[in-house]
């Protein structure tokens, strides 16, 4: 495991973005990175916060677009999240913290799935449920958990 | 840069509030967290709105798109106050960083973006009333809206690389 965290970080490719000194490789990659957060999280919370409650006046069927966008947010995070951790495999892929920013995120994407299928699954009618709510409020905390453990990261 | 400027961080770094903000070992790392927490909010609701000027979620009425200003507010607020801490413990890692300067500039494009649009419409965004004004002007002040902040977070990313921040 640790010879293949240590070719990838020594392969071309993590080279260059961890060294490259270019504005164009690790500062431009971490910018998208802050840029995916800010649109899945952000497009998430305008949901999460609609589903509890604030800003009941917005109607739920048109918040459905909302995840369209949250993909785009999700999947541009984690092709630059794969390239950050190729450029710096050997430290990353062997920190607890990250492996519990990983578990964290994976379980806010099945949350994500699990309040499409409540809110938006039966055809025509939205509902709000009480496990909806329960959903919106889990989501809210594992971003917040999710940004607390990829903040921390920068300090290990 | 100016020796005004280098005067002014070796002074507001010597000062007790700023000494108070670097002895507490976990509070930068707290503080970086709900910066980027009040980051979320913040693109998460003014992104929803401008999208809406733009012509998407077009089934949601204006005046309840408005409604989650507040909570744009909030997360602008948490930001602001930990980038001010930020800035108050290490004054030196930002007075002769270019990036930071650069994000001022954006933060303040972007920020009387949004005052003006308040000022100038929130009463016709209550009253769902926007059809009076051109359209082409939301959707500029919505592209404005949507560029100025892209680059606040840019340049907020920059500030390790291009100078000296952390």
């Amino acid at each position: 495991m640790m010879e293949f965290l240590a070719s990838l970080e020594a392969s071309s490719f993590g080279t260059w973005l961890r060294e490259s000194g270019s504005i164009w490789a690790y500062p431009a990659v971490l910018t998208m990175h802050t840029l995916g957060m800010g649109v899945l999280v952000g497009a998430s919370t305008v949901l999460d916060l609609r589903l509890l409650g604030c800003a009941p006046k917005i109607p739920l069927g048109p918040l459905d677009k909302l995840f369209p966008i949250m993909w785009a947010g999700f999947w541009l995070n984690a092709i630059t999240g794969v390239a950050l951790f190729v450029a710096d495999a050997t430290t990353k892929g062997t920190t607890t913290v990250f492996m519990v920013k990983l578990g964290i995120i994976v379980l806010s994407v099945i949350v994500l799935f699990d309040i499409k299928r409540r809110v938006y699954g039966r055809e025509g009618s939205t509902v709000v449920t009480p496990q909806a709510r329960a959903l919106a409020a889990a989501s809210l905390a594992l971003w917040f958990a999710a940004i607390a453990t990829g903040r921390y990261m920068a300090y290990v | 840069m100016a020796p005004t400027l280098d005067a002014f961080a070796l002074w507001l770094r010597a000062t007790p509030i700023s000494e108070a903000i670097r002895v507490l070992p976990w509070l930068w790392p707290v503080c970086e967290i709900l910066h980027f927490t009040g980051l979320c909010v913040l693109v998460g609701v003014v992104g929803f709105f401008d999208l809406r000027l733009l012509g998407l979620f077009r089934r949601v009425p204006l005046a309840a798109a408005w409604s989650l200003v507040p909570w744009g507010k909030f997360g602008f607020g948490l930001a602001a106050l930990t980038g001010v801490l930020f800035f108050v413990g290490a004054p030196d890692q930002y007075v002769n960083n270019v990036a930071f300067y650069a994000k001022l500039i954006f933060l303040f494009v972007a920020g009387a973006n949004a005052l003006f649009f308040e000022w100038a419409f929130k009463e016709k965004v209550k009253a769902d009333d926007l059809d009076a004004v051109a359209p082409r002007a939301l959707r500029t002040m919505a592209v404005v809206s949507i560029i100025s902040w892209f680059f606040v977070i840019y340049w907020g990313r920059m500030l390790p690389f291009v100078g000296n921040a952390f």
